[in-house]
């Protein structure tokens, strides 16, 4: 039976009702006149604290409350990629039908087109037994994505009873019915094998609760994002967790959009949590121009939207969260390869925190609830490579990358520690670099991956055998260099051997020839892994040949006068993907030139 | 028109009139034995004498209404305090009549003449724009400023705020992108809404005689709460002030310049009620919905899709102590589209406007510039400039320790790439309205004193067309 | 040994020091006026710059100062015509205030009317356990309809200034709502002031 309650409290976002004993934690109700959605998150007594996903302005005490019965959940169907939704699932494009430019209040929608018709195309029989995950058939969502119709994770299973031919349906058509072997048997004829729910397109899945697995393996395959400073130096895993934290102005935002446009995956989910309303505009209006570089289709065509910008309700940030990775779940359960970016983690932690104080709640550290560690951790757990439930066997998976917004930049407040201990790839962003214009500003001493050893394996089988050597010879001319700048700060460059200068010098050109990357660029904003491997090898050679040509008596001035520099420098813009042969010249005048300052013939 | 109507009806209905003042602290008052108020609904508290104030309930139930006051609890008593309960949250009444005016904080006339006979009243919160019909901000706006033009391009319906210092010339600033962008406007109909927010007399009257003497006044919209008005009244002067640009530019089409400052006294405001409503604090005693709240104000900016106008914003903050992790600039940096930060020691030197480049963005610059808007090269010159001005600042800051013999000859150049970007393109006099063409060319002219071979975030065609030093 | 020698020498040297001294001058002045010729002839294009930056100043000043008395020249004459169509609102305000205050009170309509403003202030207030205020010239009327219908309702001793409706207050005095046609009609101001000025031409 459903609650049904008065207003006794209102306060911003939170609401007292009376009246709700029959209420349940985390059950979605119904608001005031106004029809305004809310999400149960204490109960005491009959009164229930409720947390309302739409501005409360104008609620009176004394108005109704009524239960919808169910916890907040997602619609999963084919239609979800390409939307762009709000905290709770409603497409915005739709509510600005209702609505206009702005936001309204008490907008029902469906989350997708239940009328759109796909075709099915049917791949169990009538007499299959089917269980929880498994695929009974496809249809085809976008050009990019071929979406798995699959027995939702809280049914029964049991025998097919029906299934309809291939052909065009919406998603309310009854796909399959199916009779539960669970049903009792059948002894009193007239209500025997109770038929399980049916099967339609679609199905629905509580936010906060994890879908199924069948297992569970290690992320060993690097997420190639065509980002030099990710893949080559701090990569992460499909399946892995990753977080970026940064000050404002650090380019966490555009490294966040560089990962969702270039990531190798098939589907992203893109969180806009209490971030900026352009952002999201930005992403709607630049995505359905950019193809994709593997499949030549526009990235919003493997693109889902969560948006909840920061002027929007603040419960509702807390849940597009949990809205967006239930929703990569799902496809993840279809076998494929999911990237979520949630911008900003943050944003979130401030909503618990906004939630947590007019519960009253003892605070923990910076008025953040005692739980905050714990909510995290659950959130980062959902990552994973996995093994669906059901048959056929389909591995997918989730990987998740949180950016972090810390106060006043400052590493050890609570949300960047905390998510410190959940996350294994660690990309710190520096003010410092930002306000010198490197770009991606993605601090090289700081940062680190947990997958290096997993992926370097990848990279040694599928691109080159030396990729580890050049990585550690590349990374140890920077922690060298580190070093060294202390004495430059002291005592000025002219005080070091020409040895060490040649170091700076290289750390110099590895971080404008490689590390620094213009995602405004056409060519530079996506770099293959040939590519990059190729910049790194020839970097690191420049290094060795330097080294040669100074004992051999060549002056530093003579190499730092060499002109190759600039065009190894400016090679990440000016050599398209593609044009490996340029790549090799270079390599070859790199040869004739040190050989020009140090007068030793080299046999070609 | 079913809106005015619906207008009538709640307005005819008004409100009940509560006299039981459980308590006044700061600028709450809490009313008991309230039955029918409504979350953020406006109320009207009278004085014993019958002054009338204005305030909103800030929470409501079990009989008992928190009310914040705008214009302050002083002289207020717990007998004799009348507070009624209005029906409606805080409107403003908006017609193309507000431009050439005058308003005080609350959005009441302050120049003598009466209130605009109004052609809507809207809510003063507004509501969310819908990312979805948002259209992206992408329109150069040429302010004249070769430093903003140049390296923190503005662009029409973006948000990008100047973060200065006591003292510092933010106003000037401020009223020479509010004087050079409204009069570069062609066809298109421009207006500028200004919202002083605590700061003294003579800030407000340097912005308005700024504007009288363009000719820009009649174009614009004046909102003052000076530096000795009700300190919590700030709460509402950039909402009103907002509400007005938003009719502006979405009813009326017009591309609307809002300026605001000072942003901190806002934010004081706002840690006074969450104080007085003993809230646990977050950083240096702000609220922890300090971010949300911000947001409410600053992400009322944008372009909308169907919509000839545009929102633009420009507010202001002096940053306490000049420190730019402070709560107040830190929140505002994470929400709008980039800042301009002005820099001490620059001011202290005399340069005008002293931006200090390598802590100022603009997020939205890459949109608004390159072929078709200003220049094909303008991208990379100006990172070019950013690069350099780094270098510059790496190596004096060096030179101040080992002097200037521990340099090497290339350091050396670029000593003197910092001084001829701060004498030629950055400073400017107040009055001096530089076309891009003009910036563009300084800005390649500072990066030439260097040889060729330095110039790595510049292609090769560029570099063939524009580059001026002999290398 | 005349003194002739040694004088000589002395005049020879004084003569000497003179004459070098006079060169020194001359050249001196030859150059000062060299300098100063050459100052001027410097200062000729300074002197040209800075007339031309005065005029140009000038002119920019002029240009600021026209804009400026145009802008408010135009803003002046519409503030005016706001001052001008306010008063025209407020004398068509007056009137029809006069005309609400001198309407008939003894037909059927009045009756209903203070029924209904009754009515509605109960029900805002949410009990009938009230005191009612009313106008002098209405407190028959509202005494009849009380009798009537509000059992639990009294009518206040004094009676109020007002032109009219009624002002209902809970016993205890806590809570009041205003229903009369002064309260109403000062709620609907904004609302009417727009409908008379549409009447002019005036507003959007």
């Amino acid at each position: 039976m459903a609650a049904q309650g008065r207003i006794v409290w209102v306060s911003g976002p939170a609401v007292k009702a009376d009246g709700m004993s029959d209420a349940k934690m985390y059950e979605t109700v119904v608001v005031g006149e106004a029809k305004l959605v809310g999400e149960v998150i204490r109960l005491t007594g009959d009164v229930a604290f409720i947390q309302v996903y739409e501005s409360t302005s104008g609620l009176k005490p004394g108005e109704p409350v009524v239960g919808t019965g169910n916890p907040l959940s997602v619609l999963l169907g084919p239609g979800i990629i390409g939307q762009l939704y709000d905290g709770i699932q409603r497409p915005l494009r739709e509510l600005s039908k209702a609505s206009g430019s702005f936001i309204g209040r008490g907008i029902t929608t469906t989350p997708v087109d239940m009328a759109k018709k796909y075709h099915f195309v049917p791949s169990v029989s009538v007499g299959d037994e089917v269980a929880a995950g498994n695929v009974i058939g496809t249809v085809q969502e976008t050009d990019l994505i071929d979406h798995s119709i699959m027995v939702p994770p809280d049914h029964p299973g049991g025998r097919i009873a029906s299934v309809v031919p291939e052909g065009d349906y919406d998603l309310e058509v009854e796909l399959a019915t199916v009779e539960s072997a669970a049903g009792g048997g059948g002894d009193d004829g007239g209500s025997n094998s109770a038929p399980a729910e049916p099967l339609r397109m679609y199905h629905r899945w509580p936010v906060r609760k994890p879908r199924p697995y069948k297992d569970r393996y290690d992320p060993t395959v690097p997420l190639l994002t065509g980002q030099r400073v990710i893949d080559t130096f701090f990569p992460i895993a499909k399946g892995g967790t990753g977080s970026i934290p940064g000050a404002f102005g650090t380019g966490k935002t555009v490294t966040l959009h560089q990962i969702a446009k270039w990531a190798d995956s098939q589907v992203v989910v893109y969180i806009g949590c209490g971030e900026r309303g352009n952002e999201m505009t930005e992403v709607l209006v630049e995505f359905p121009h950019l193809t994709d570089p593997r499949s030549g289709k526009p990235l919003m065509d493997r693109t889902v939207l969560v948006a909840n910008t920061s002027n929007m309700p603040v419960a509702a940030r807390e849940a597009s969260i949990y809205t967006g990775v239930t929703i990569a779940e799902y496809y993840r359960d279809m076998g494929k390869d999911v990237v979520l970016v949630a911008d900003s983690t943050s944003r979130w932690a401030e909503a618990l925190r906004e939630m947590s104080g007019r519960l009253e709640e003892m605070p923990a550290e910076e008025g953040y609830p005692s739980y905050l560690a714990s909510r995290l951790a659950e959130f980062y757990e959902r990552a994973g490579r996995v093994r669906a439930a059901g048959s056929p066997d389909r591995d997918g998976s989730v990987t998740l990358v949180g950016a972090v917004s810390p106060s006043g930049g400052d590493f050890t407040e609570p949300v960047t520690t905390h998510t410190m201990r959940f996350i294994k790839t660690f990309w710190a962003l520096d003010a410092k670099l930002a306000y010198s214009r490197h770009y991606p500003s993605i601090n090289w001493m700081n940062s680190y991956s947990g997958y290096l050893a997993d992926i370097a394996k990848w990279w040694g089988q599928n691109v080159s055998e030396d990729w580890l050597d050049l990585r550690s010879d590349a990374y140890g001319i920077l922690q060298r260099e580190d070093t060294l700048k202390e004495i430059v700060r002291l005592l000025g460059p002219e005080a070091l051997p020409d040895e060490e200068k040649l170091i700076l010098e290289v750390a110099r050109m590895i971080k404008i020839g490689l590390l620094q990357q213009n995602s405004f660029d056409d060519v530079d904003t996506y770099c293959s892994p040939d590519k990059q491997y190729r910049l790194l090898k020839m970097l690191v050679e420049f290094y060795k040949r330097g080294q040669t040509a100074l004992k051999e008596g060549a002056g530093l001035a003579d190499i730092r006068a060499m002109p190759i520099i600039g065009s190894l420098l400016k090679a990440r813009m000016e050599i398209k993907d593609e044009e490996t042969q340029k790549l090799d010249q270079l390599g070859a005048q790199m040869a004739e030139q040190f050989q020009g300052i140090t007068g030793v013939k080299v046999p070609s | 028109m079913s809106g005015s109507e619906a207008a009538a009806a709640a307005a005819s209905k008004g409100g009940v009139q509560y006299s039981k003042i459980a308590e006044i602290k700061g600028p709450l008052v809490i009313v008991d034995d309230v039955e029918n108020a409504a979350f953020d609904e406006l109320v009207e508290v009278e004085t014993r004498d019958g002054e009338k104030r204005l305030g909103k309930v800030l929470e409501v139930g079990n009989g008992k209404a928190i009310v914040q006051v705008f214009e302050g609890t002083t002289g207020l008593s717990v007998s004799g305090t009348n507070a009624k309960f209005v029906g409606k949250v805080m409107e403003m009444p908006v017609s193309r009549e507000v431009l050439g005016r005058v308003f005080d904080g609350l959005g009441r006339p302050k120049d003598g003449l009466p209130d605009p006979i109004a052609d809507r009243f809207i809510d003063i919160n507004g509501e969310p724009m819908n990312p979805e019909q948002r259209e992206y901000p992408k329109d150069f706006i040429q302010t004249g400023v070769s430093v903003i033009d140049g390296m923190i391009t503005l662009v029409r319906g973006q948000k990008l705020p100047i973060f200065s210092g006591s003292g510092m010339s933010h106003n000037l600033l401020a009223a020479q992108i509010a004087r050079q962008a409204a009069v570069v406007g062609t066809d298109d109909e421009f207006a500028v809404v200004f919202a002083a927010i605590g700061v003294q007399y003579s800030e407000a009257e340097y912005f308005k005689r700024s504007l009288e003497e363009s000719g820009a006044l009649k174009r614009s919209v004046l909102f003052l709460n000076l530096a000795d008005d009700p300190a919590i009244e700030r709460i509402i002067t950039p909402r009103v002030a907002l509400t007005v640009a938003e009719y502006l530019a979405f009813d009326l089409g017009m591309h609307v310049l809002v300026i605001l400052t000072d942003m901190t006294n806002y934010a004081e405001a706002l840690r006074e009620i969450s104080a007085a409503r003993e809230e646990v604090p977050g950083r240096k005693g702000y609220p922890g919905y300090l971010y949300t709240d911000l947001s409410t104000i600053y992400e009322r900016a944008g372009k909308l899709v169907g919509k000839k106008g545009s929102v633009t914003q420009v507010p202001i903050l002096s940053m306490p102590s000049d420190d730019i992790t402070h709560p107040i600039p830190d929140l505002t940096g994470y929400i709008t589209e980039g800042q301009i930060v002005l820099g001490r020691d620059l001011f202290r030197q005399g340069v005008y406007p002293p931006v200090n480049i390598l802590m100022s963005l603009s997020r939205l610059m890459k949109d608004g510039i390159g072929e078709g808007s200003t220049r094909e090269d303008h991208g990379e010159i100006s990172n070019q400039n950013y690069d350099a001005y780094s270098r510059a600042q790496e190596v004096r800051a060096l030179a101040g320790i080992v002097g200037k013999a521990g340099l090497t000859e290339i350091d050396l150049k670029y000593m003197g790439v910092g001084d001829i970007f701060e004498k030629e393109f950055l400073s400017q006099s107040i009055d001096e309205n530089r076309n891009v063409e003009e910036t563009l060319s300084i800005l390649w002219k500072v990066v030439s004193q260097l040889p060729k071979n330095e110039l790595t975030k510049v292609k090769d065609k560029y570099m063939d067309q524009y580059y001026q030093g002999t290398d | 040994m005349t003194a002739s020698g040694p004088v000589a020498q002395l005049e020879q040297t004084i003569d000497k020091i003179i004459r070098q001294t006079e060169e020194e001058i001359l050249s001196g002045m030859e150059s000062a006026a060299g300098q100063s010729s050459q100052a001027l002839d410097d200062a000729i294009p300074a002197l040209e710059q800075e007339y031309e930056k005065i005029i140009a100043d000038g002119r920019k000043e002029a240009d600021k100062i026209s804009r400026q008395i145009v802008g408010s020249a135009d803003l002046e004459v519409r503030n005016r015509q706001l001052l001008a169509l306010e008063d025209a609102v407020d004398g068509v305000f007056v009137r029809a205030l006069e005309e609400v205050a001198a309407a008939d009170r003894n037909g059927a309509d009045y009756a209903a009317l203070m029924r209904s403003l009754l009515a509605e202030a109960v029900s805002v207030l949410g009990s009938s356990d009230v005191v009612v205020h009313a106008s002098a010239q209405d407190r028959d009327a509202v005494q009849g309809i009380l009798s009537s219908d509000y059992a639990g309702a009294e009518l206040a001793p004094e009676p109020l200034g007002c032109m009219g409706g009624v002002r209902i207050q809970s016993k205890d005095g806590a809570m009041t709502f205003d229903n009369t046609l002064d309260a109403r009609i000062e709620r609907l101001k904004p609302l009417i002031r727009k409908g008379i000025a549409s009447k002019f031409g005036a507003g959007n």
